[in-house]
């Protein structure tokens, strides 16, 4: 907890001392208050899993043409706990095919990419399959995110209309024992005609300062 | 050539090229009506045998007359059992619940009280003891932890950049922990401090287990990209790197001359199997023996008893010990 001498010494060290110095302190630690003020929450972490592989490819269209399974588009935006948007952040995401099964030979379903200068990323996939030994694992995509002078954190996305969650992933989220929110579990928009079906989820991602 | 010779002459070649040394079923074990072995542990001496049970008990057994020695039986689900190298105390780490805390408690298994109850910490699911038992490590989703047990408190906090760590080690003297991270690093840290004494890197794909040789000189990695890393304690150097693992390495149990090395596989296209493990020499990177059962589950941890591995196997409504010459 930081008392009221710290905070007038970090307003120095931020160089507001000079704008706040003609107002009173107590207008300085409000306004100082009011920019820490946690706009959003931090994305929820999840963990790693078996299958991560180290110098992935800088590439956001990890679907090939005539890729089997439902064409994904996963899209969002990269923002601090103050609400501010990070320009500077690397997203790599990795995920098994429409069938269940991780990549580790080579790097299909795997890359990462630095968000554009409005803090946004998109990445071009497949539905991942559910994990072939049937147990109690969620369809997901992993996700690793890190911004120089921020929190580096692990995550995985899960798709809402994964059959597991019934259509209810809020009642029904705790099935896959990893799934401690359903914060994790994204709404899909699914367009086009039932033969040429393609899937839309944005996720919003919040990292901490360090 | 007639398809029935054809096959006899196939089956002659596969005994021909297969280890000579095969496991023996040593003791089985009938649990409740309904429960089966979802971990187990045996204890370093070969004594006793302990078991997450799916009907959330832990149960022990003695390994030389099958008994069941004790129940433990709780609210919470456990995820992880280890005893200490004396075989006094019981480890067991309850229910991964991300971002909650987690509970490690620790028994005496002459009285069964909990002497430690560590309730203040991320959850962990990959337990080790020093020799010594006065240390306790434990292995997390995003940190691992290192806990003094005569002061009854943790002693250090080992945090990877990202990633967690999928197993724990210590050194026989106790001076080292090492880790097997998620970000694919194997790290050596000061067990007493938690400060970092090296950071090795070898492969592009996680290791999930590392295992000290009993002289402490040596660390053995192993993990998904299917080799096993062998490592200069001292200095973190990659010494050697034994290829060609016929599954994921899932775990290490070196021999006490240092010889050679007990390795678990998981099937890489089914994770949750895992049936096989092999006896390696670790100085001419061959297999000596080897056991795989299609439908079991090799229960975590055995022991080298003499020239023997002990090891136990889950199936249904059994555990099953086996020794492997």
């Amino acid at each position: 907890m930081l008392n009221r001498r710290d905070i007038l010494q970090k307003c120095a060290a931020l160089g507001t001392v000079l704008i706040a110095s003609q107002a009173s302190s107590e207008a300085m630690l409000a306004a100082f208050q009011d920019h820490e003020k946690q706009i959003r929450k931090p994305t929820p972490r999840n963990p790693l899993g078996p299958f991560y592989k180290r110098l992935a490819p800088v590439n956001d269209i990890l679907r090939a043409p005539g890729d089997p399974g439902i064409p994904l588009t996963l899209s969002g935006q990269v923002f601090d706990t103050r609400g501010d948007i990070v320009t500077d952040a690397t997203i790599e995401i990795w995920q098994t095919n429409h069938q269940g099964y991780y990549d580790v030979d080579g790097y299909r379903y795997r890359g990462k990419r630095q968000v554009d200068k409005s803090g946004a990323y998109t990445f071009e996939s497949v539905i991942p399959g559910h994990y072939p030994d049937k147990s109690r694992v969620c369809q997901h995509i992993h996700y690793l995110v890190q911004a120089p002078g921020h929190k580096a954190f692990v995550t995985q996305l899960y798709f809402a209309t994964d059959p597991v969650f019934e259509g209810d992933p809020v009642k029904n989220y705790a099935r896959d024992p990893l799934i401690h929110t359903p914060e994790l579990i994204r709404p899909v928009m699914l367009t086009g005609d039932p033969n040429e079906v393609h899937a839309k989820v944005r996720w919003e991602l919040c990292l901490e300062r360090l | 050539m007639r398809p029935s010779l054809a096959i006899l002459f196939l089956l002659h070649c596969l005994a021909v090229a297969g280890p000579a040394q095969t496991a023996r079923q040593e003791k089985t074990i009938d649990l409740p009506a309904g429960v089966s072995v979802e971990l187990g542990t045996i204890s370093h001496g070969g004594n006793v045998v302990a078991a997450i049970c799916s009907d959330r008990a832990v149960r022990v057994w003695s390994v030389h007359s099958g008994e069941l020695l004790r129940t433990i039986e709780g609210g919470k689900e456990p995820v992880a059992v280890q005893f200490s190298n004396n075989e006094r105390l019981l480890a067991v780490a309850y229910e991964i619940v991300v971002n909650e805390k987690g509970v490690v408690k620790i028994f005496d298994i002459d009285s069964w009280k909990a002497q430690h109850d560590f309730a203040d910490e991320a959850p962990v699911y990959g337990l080790a003891f020093s020799a010594d038992g006065r240390h306790l490590a434990g292995a997390g989703f995003f940190d691992s932890y290192v806990w003094d047990l005569p002061a009854r408190k943790k002693a250090a906090t080992l945090s990877p950049p990202f990633g967690g760590s999928a197993s724990v080690a210590f050194s026989t003297d106790g001076a080292w922990v090492a880790t097997a991270d998620g970000d694919t690093y194997v790290r050596v840290y000061d067990a007493s401090t938690g400060a970092l004494h090296s950071s090795i890197q070898g492969t592009l794909l996680e290791p999930m287990t590392v295992a000290f040789s009993p002289d402490g000189k040596t660390l053995l990695a192993g993990g998904v990209d299917k080799t096993i890393r062998v490592i200069e304690a001292a200095s973190g150097k990659i010494s050697r790197t034994i290829p060609k693992q016929p599954g994921l390495v899932s775990s290490l149990d070196i021999s006490p001359d240092g010889k050679h090395a007990i390795v678990v596989y998981r099937s890489a296209e089914r994770f949750n199997d895992v049936n096989h493990l092999a006896l390696w020499d670790l100085e001419k990177g061959t297999i000596l023996a080897d056991f795989q059962k299609p439908g079991i589950t090799i229960a975590g941890n055995g022991t080298f008893v003499g020239d023997h591995y002990l090891f136990a196997v889950a199936s249904a409504n059994q555990l099953t010990l086996w020794f492997l010459p």
